[in-house]
């Protein structure tokens, strides 16, 4: 396995904000982790990107405990993230952007730079590489965080919304986008609201609510789960799912 | 940088370097030679604080603590030794360095403005505790050779050798701060002040990376400590540890552009002219004038333009004319 989270659990005082939740990922997969706001997918997330350390449970990243490792440790190992609300550094341009993330790998300036060409060009933005970070709009910025999570050289992926807030045109492009990311060998964790992506991109997923998973497995079956629907829904949707009957 | 862009940038650094080099042969009365000593020493103190106020982005409101300990390792070697005030410079370094560490380690777990005003504390402890030890000549300070014994006291009655020993600093300083900002410690301390949660995600050091800029930043605010003594002969806490002294760094730094390379040379272009001029103007009773004058400066930053002259300019100056995404 290339990612192992055991009984992770993490508690904010009182609150406990992720219970006991487990969550396998081969080499390779494309998993997706969905619920309803404030479920505790992005304090799992952050969990697993070293952001923020368990209050119990274990960690594993190809065999290594991870635990507790810090989040530049996380990176050097292979897990990269990115965020809910993209925090690029507005104002370097986006070549630069991209080689903060490419130095990792490339410690030489001429390196880091050919590195951080390559990525760019992949992601599609080559046109406005000179330009600075905060003259993009969201689907830019989105991009070149992404981009700039590709430059560290990752083997694990985690992407948190990556691709909320775009136009159906912009959203069909960043699904392209991910599944070249995919098929260059990253394997990818991908937090999202937009069922579009989950059910176009994942191969499994696991269902939140109240810090708890409620729910896994193949996308077109789990959306159908009277469970699910509760969580997402309300108490009684659940009821009527169940009468109407399995999953065709 | 945008690859048209850097042949015009060059062209203007080498302008730039014609003109100080100029500058004392040009105007040779003692009064415009001082003016022009000074200036060169406040964009030294200035381009050293840049590397962690401005291009780190830790804002030290305590680098008066490095310059003090420059000024006074020499005189005290002197003083004490009978060496060379030179000889304390390399000293003075290392103790700096020592210096930096201790007070680094604890504050970088801080951010922001509790940052900042530690450094302001630990400054202040150091004055007052330098104020009050005989060794470092109490609240009464310590005096350089008055009578040179040789060159290397560097000891000069014209202000001419003292204005290109400084240049040769200030050269030297830009010419690292040039190096490091273009090496991947320059991108990781930009990345720091830009955000250390996505820094800290893309593998960068932040800790390291902030504390490395500390000692880096320390060791030139040290320089230009030493430099200040043995030019004047003289240092007492006021002038060498004085809360004014780590605010002129910072003004000055923040008036031209921080985290740019030219903008703390642009900001002792203009601040240390009007302030020799206010001085002069209004004799002794304009001295607390320079506090109304940074006030002001603070005020109209923070207002209008946080990334001072150097960012004003790349907004409004021609397209053509403007540096690339990063200002030189």
């Amino acid at each position: 396995m290339l990612l192992e989270a055991k009984n992770v659990a993490k508690h904010f005082g009182e609150f406990r904000a992720v219970a006991a939740a487990n969550l396998t990922v081969a080499e390779g997969d494309v998993i997706g982790l969905i619920g309803p706001n404030g479920a505790g997918k992005s304090t799992f997330f952050n969990c697993l990107a070293g952001d923020t350390e368990p209050t119990a449970g274990t960690i594993l990243f190809d065999g290594q405990d991870v635990t507790t490792a810090s989040t530049e440790a996380h990176a050097r190992l292979g897990i990269g993230r990115t965020f809910q609300v993209p925090a690029t550094f507005e104002d370097m341009s986006i070549l630069e952007n991209v080689m903060v993330g490419a130095f990792m790998r490339h410690p030489k300036r001429a390196d880091a730079q050919a590195h951080a060409e390559k990525i760019i060009e992949m992601t599609g933005l080559k046109d406005q590489a000179h330009l600075r970070a905060r003259s993009l709009g969201t689907p830019g910025r989105k991009r070149l965080e992404i981009a700039r999570v590709l430059a560290t050289g990752p083997r694990l992926m985690l992407l948190d919304e990556a691709l909320a807030g775009l136009t159906p045109g912009e959203l069909q492009q960043a699904i392209a986008l991910v599944r070249r990311i995919h098929e260059s060998g990253v394997t990818l964790v991908i937090v999202e609201h937009i069922m579009e992506v989950i059910m176009t991109l994942t191969a499994r997923v696991l269902v939140f609510n109240q810090g708890r998973v409620i729910a896994s497995g193949k996308p077109q079956d789990v959306v159908k789960d009277p469970v699910v629907i509760e969580a997402y829904l309300g108490h009684g949707h659940g009821k009527r799912a169940r009468k109407r009957g399995p999953a065709a | 940088m945008k690859e048209a862009t850097a042949p015009k940038i060059a062209w203007g650094w080498v302008a730039l370097a014609a003109i100080f080099l100029a500058y004392p042969l040009v105007f040779q009365s003692a009064f415009f030679r001082d003016i022009g000593v000074l200036l060169l020493l406040a964009a030294i103190s200035a381009s050293a604080w840049n590397i962690v106020g401005g291009y780190a982005g830790q804002v030290s409101v305590g680098h008066g603590m490095f310059f003090g300990v420059g000024a006074y390792v020499p005189l005290m070697a002197f003083t004490h030794l009978g060496w060379p005030p030179l000889l304390g410079v390399p000293i003075a370094i290392v103790v700096v360095l020592i210096l930096s560490v201790i007070v680094g380690m604890p504050t970088f777990r801080l951010q922001g403005h509790y940052f900042s005003m530690a450094t302001l504390a630990v400054a202040e402890l150091i004055r007052l505790l330098v104020g009050t030890w005989d060794f470092a000549g109490a609240a009464i300070g310590l005096s350089g050779p008055a009578i040179p014994r040789g060159w290397w006291d560097l000891t000069f009655t014209s202000e001419l050798p003292y204005y290109y020993i400084f240049l040769g600093v200030l050269a030297t300083l830009l010419l690292v701060t040039w190096q490091v900002q273009r090496s991947r410690f320059g991108y990781y301390m930009r990345a720091v002040k830009a955000g250390e949660r996505a820094a800290r995600s893309l593998g960068v050091p932040v800790r390291r990376t902030k504390l490395y800029a500390l000692m880096l930043s320390a060791a030139f605010t040290s320089v230009a400590g030493s430099l200040y003594s043995i030019k004047t002969g003289f240092v007492d806490p006021e002038s060498g540890f004085g809360i004014l002294v780590s605010v002129q760094m910072l003004i000055i730094a923040a008036l031209g552009g921080a985290g740019t390379l030219i903008g703390p040379l642009i900001g002792a272009i203009i601040l240390i002219p009007l302030q020799t001029a206010t001085n002069t103007w209004f004799g002794g009773g304009g001295s607390g004038l320079t506090y109304i004058l940074y006030g002001g400066i603070i005020v109209l930053l923070a207002r209008f333009e946080p990334g001072g002259l150097v960012e004003l300019w790349n907004t409004y100056a021609p397209r053509r004319w403007r540096s690339g995404s990063h200002a030189p």
